[in-house]
C-alpha cells in the first residue's frame, strides 16, 4: 500500500508540474527573435548575421526563434498585446518577418515601436518603394522571375511580356504551371501580375486600405478571366503545385519548362545543384513580375527594445546589406546608392530598376479566396 | 496477526462500498486534461458559431455559417471528395490488410515475420517523407515512369495532384494501424474452429465467410474506424499530393483559417467535420461496449 501511495503521489506530482505554466523571464541582453520565414533566412540569420552582430555589440546575444509561419507571429503578437495589459513581459524583442497590421489593433495597442521616428542612423538608406508602414523595417526583398528550362527553351524565344507569355503557354499546353497562390508567394505573385494585368498595368492602383468588396470584386474577376483562360494549357490540364518548392521540383524532374520562382530560392537551387545550369531565368518587361519586400518589426514592450532597435539598424549597414545580395541571393532593402558598386555591376542581370508590389491586408484574403473558388475549378481534369 | 486472523480474507476485487477512490483519482488527471484540452473546445467552438453578435452587436442564436456552408456548391464540394476519400481509403484498407492479416495469421516460419515487419514498416515514416517519397516515385517523370521508360512502354497518368494522390498516401500510411488491429480480432479464431469446418468440407471461401468474419467483425469495425477518424480529418497528404480544388477538410479549415482570415467560418467547417466523425466514433465505441457487454 505504501508504495502504491508513493507512486501515486510521485506520479500526481509529476503530473501538475508538466502542466503548471512554464515560468521564464526574458533575460537582458539576449534579443529574442522569431521568424516565420523559410528555413534559408534562419540558416542566413545564424551563421551570418548573429556572429556579425555578436561581435560588434558585446553583451548582447541574440535568441532565434522559428515561430513557423505567419499566424505563429501574429500568435506571439496577441500574447504581447495581452502582456501590455497587465504590464509583463511580452518575452519577444525582433520579429524578422511581420505585418504591424496583424493582428488588428497591434499598433493602437502599442507593442509596435515607429521605426521611422526611432532614430535609427540608417533609416534614411531604405529604399521608399519597401516602405509601407512606419512600424516595419523592410530590410531585404525578393522578386519573383520566370525560371525555364533552356535545352527545351532557347533563351531568345523565351517571353518577355505577359502576352508573350500567354501565346508561349497555350502553345506549348502543359509546360507550365504556378503554385496555388496562398501556398508560395512564386505563384501567388504570379497570379497578382495577372491583376496587373487585367487592370492596365497600374501597380498603384491596389493599396493597402482601398479594398472594398465592389471594388475587388470588379478588378479581380477580370484577373480570375485571364487566368482561367490559361488554366486549360497548364500543367496537367490546370493542376496547380502546393508550393515554391514542389513548382522547383517539377522543372527539376523535366515536366514542365518554366515555372515561376522567387529570385533567392532559384538562386540557391541552382547553386546547390537542384537546378542545373541550363536553367535560364527571364523577367517580363513590360511589368515586372510582382516582388516584396520582407519587414521586420521591434516590439515596444519588449525587455531588450533598445538592443533590438540596434539590431534594426545594424540589418541596415553595408555589410548585411550586401550578404543579403551575395549569401542569400535577395535584394537589399535600401536603396540601390548604398549599394558597393560592384555587387551593383555583378547582379544586375536579375536586379530590376522597379519593384511592383501588391498590398496585403484584405486583398490577401479576397485573392486567396477568391482563386480557389473562381480559378481552381471550373476545369475538366479529364478531359 | 491477530487482527488479520480476525478478518475474513480480503477479496481481489473489492465490492464493499467503502473502497477508495484510487481508481478514479489514477483517472482524474486524463480525464480532466481530456475536458479541458478537448471537450471544452468543442463546446466551445460550437456555442461561438450557434451564439454570436450580428450587425449590431447584439448576441442572440445565428446559423447562418452553417445555412452558408450547406448552400455553398465550394464547401459542399470539399465535404464531397472528402468523404469520397474517406470512404475509398476505408474499402482499399480492408481489401489490402484482410488478406495481409489473415496471412500473417494463419502462417509460421521466417517469411511471415518480414512480411509482418514489412507492414508496420509505413509506422515509422512521417508523412511528409512519405509525400516526397510518393512524389519522386509515382510523380510525374518519377521511377515508375522511369522504369516504364526503359522497357519502352508509355507513361502511367501521375496521380499527382488529382484525387488519387491523397487516398493512395493515406492507405499506405494507415496499413500498420490496420493489420495490426485486424491480427488482434484474428487471435480469437480458434485453430479447432477452422480445423472442425475444413473436417465437414468448408471451401477456403466458405471457412473465411462463415468462420473467420463473424468472429473478427468487430476487429474490423475497429480498425475502420480508427482508420476512418484519422483520415477524415488528415492534413499533410491531401495538402501535398491532392489538387488545389476540390480539397479535403483538413487544408480546406486550415487554408479558411489562416489565409482568408475567416475563422468563424473555419470554426464551422470545423464543427460539421467533428460531427461526422462523432458518427464515426460512435461505431467504435458502440462496438467496444458490446465487447464489453460480453
Amino acid at each position: 500500500m505504501k508504495r502504491r501511495t508513493f507512486m501515486m503521489s510521485a506520479a500526481g506530482a509529476a503530473a501538475g508540474m508538466a502542466i503548471l505554466p512554464r515560468m521564464s523571464f526574458a533575460a537582458e541582453g539576449v534579443i529574442d527573435w522569431y521568424t516565420s520565414s523559410d528555413s534559408n533566412i534562419l540558416d542566413f540569420w545564424t551563421n551570418i548575421v548573429k556572429p556579425a552582430f555578436e561581435a560588434a555589440h558585446p553583451g548582447v546575444t541574440i535568441n532565434l526563434v522559428d515561430a513557423g509561419d505567419g499566424a505563429g507571429i501574429i500568435a506571439i503578437s496577441e500574447r504581447a498585446m495581452a502582456a501590455k495589459q497587465t504590464n509583463t513581459d511580452p518575452q519577444a524583442d525582433f520579429f524578422e518577418s511581420a505585418d504591424p497590421l496583424l493582428p488588428a489593433g497591434a499598433i493602437e495597442a502599442g507593442i509596435f515601436v515607429n521605426i521611422k521616428e526611432a532614430g535609427l542612423s540608417n533609416y534614411s538608406k531604405l529604399n521608399p518603394a519597401g516602405i509601407q508602414s512606419d512600424y516595419s523595417l523592410p530590410y531585404r526583398g525578393s522578386q519573383v522571375l520566370l525560371a525555364y528550362d533552356t535545352t527545351k527553351l532557347d533563351p531568345a524565344d523565351a517571353p518577355k511580356s505577359w502576352d508573350d507569355l500567354v501565346t508561349w503557354i497555350k502553345a506549348n499546353p502543359g509546360q507550365f504551371v504556378y503554385n496555388r497562390p496562398d501556398k508560395g508567394g512564386s505563384g501567388g505573385n504570379f497570379v497578382r501580375r495577372a491583376i496587373h494585368q487585367a487592370n492596365g498595368l497600374d501597380p498603384s492602383m491596389f493599396t493597402v486600405d482601398n479594398y472594398t468588396q465592389e471594388f475587388g470584386d470588379e478588378t479581380l474577376g477580370k484577373a480570375w478571366e485571364l487566368l482561367k483562360d490559361i488554366a486549360p494549357s497548364l500543367y496537367d490540364n490546370g493542376a496547380y503545385s502546393s508550393g515554391n518548392t514542389q513548382s522547383i521540383q517539377l522543372l527539376s524532374q523535366g515536366v514542365v519548362t518554366m515555372v515561376p520562382v522567387w529570385s533567392d530560392q532559384v538562386l540557391q537551387a541552382i547553386d546547390q545543384g537542384v537546378l542545373p545550369d541550363t536553367t535560364g531565368l527571364v523577367q517580363l518587361q513590360d511589368l515586372a513580375l510582382v516582388g516584396g519586400f520582407t519587414r521586420s518589426v521591434v516590439l515596444e514592450t519588449g525587455t531588450n527594445r533598445d538592443a533590438a532597435l540596434q539590431l534594426a539598424d545594424f540589418m541596415l549597414s553595408e555589410e548585411i546589406q550586401s550578404a543579403i545580395l551575395t549569401e542569400l541571393g535577395g535584394f537589399p532593402g535600401v536603396s540601390w546608392d548604398h549599394i558597393d558598386p560592384e555587387l551593383r555591376e555583378r547582379f544586375a542581370d536579375i536586379v530590376p530598376q522597379s519593384i511592383p508590389t501588391f498590398p496585403g491586408g484584405a486583398w490577401e484574403a479576397a485573392i486567396n479566396d477568391g482563386w480557389y473558388r473562381n480559378v481552381a475549378p471550373n476545369v475538366d481534369r479529364n478531359s | 496477526m491477530t487482527e488479520l486472523a480476525e478478518g475474513e480474507a480480503r477479496p481481489l476485487i473489492e465490492k464493499t462500498g467503502s473502497r477508495r477512490p484510487t481508481g478514479l483519482l489514477l483517472v482524474a488527471v486524463p480525464v480532466l486534461l481530456m475536458a479541458w484540452l478537448i471537450i471544452w473546445p468543442i463546446f466551445n467552438a460550437f456555442a461561438r458559431t450557434v451564439w454570436r453578435p450580428d450587425a449590431d452587436g447584439d448576441y442572440g442564436f445565428n446559423l447562418s455559417s452553417y445555412v452558408f456552408f450547406f448552400s455553398d456548391q465550394y464547401s459542399i464540394n470539399n465535404l464531397t471528395i472528402t468523404l469520397w476519400t474517406t470512404g475509398m481509403c476505408a474499402l482499399l484498407l480492408l481489401v489490402i490488410c484482410l488478406p495481409i492479416a489473415i496471412y500473417l495469421r494463419f502462417s509460421h516460419g521466417r517469411l511471415p515475420a518480414y512480411v509482418q515487419a514489412l507492414a508496420i514498416f509505413p509506422m515509422f515514416v512521417p508523412s511528409i517523407i512519405l509525400a516526397y517519397a510518393f512524389i519522386r516515385v509515382l510523380g510525374p517523370n518519377g521511377m515508375v515512369d522511369i522504369l516504364l521508360n526503359s522497357v519502352g512502354l508509355p507513361k502511367i497518368r501521375t496521380p499527382y495532384l488529382t484525387p488519387w494522390g491523397p487516398v493512395i498516401g493515406l492507405v499506405w500510411d494507415n496499413i500498420p494501424l490496420t493489420v495490426l488491429i485486424l491480427l488482434a480480432g484474428l487471435g480469437s479464431v480458434s485453430n479447432q474452429a477452422i480445423e472442425a469446418a475444413r473436417d465437414v468440407g468448408a471451401r477456403r471461401l466458405q471457412v473465411f465467410w462463415y468462420i473467420i468474419l463473424p468472429r473478427i467483425s468487430n476487429s474490423v469495425l475497429v480498425a475502420i474506424s480508427f482508420a476512418v477518424l484519422g483520415i477524415f480529418s488528415s492534413f499533410t497528404l491531401p495538402y501535398l499530393l491532392g489538387p488545389a480544388s476540390p480539397e479535403m477538410m483538413g487544408p480546406f479549415m486550415n487554408r479558411t483559417f489562416r489565409e482568408v482570415n475567416d475563422p468563424l467560418n473555419a470554426i464551422t467547417q470545423a464543427v460539421i467535420t467533428f460531427c461526422f466523425c462523432i458518427a464515426f466514433g460512435l461505431f467504435y465505441v458502440r462496438s467496444v461496449a458490446r465487447n464489453q457487454g460480453k
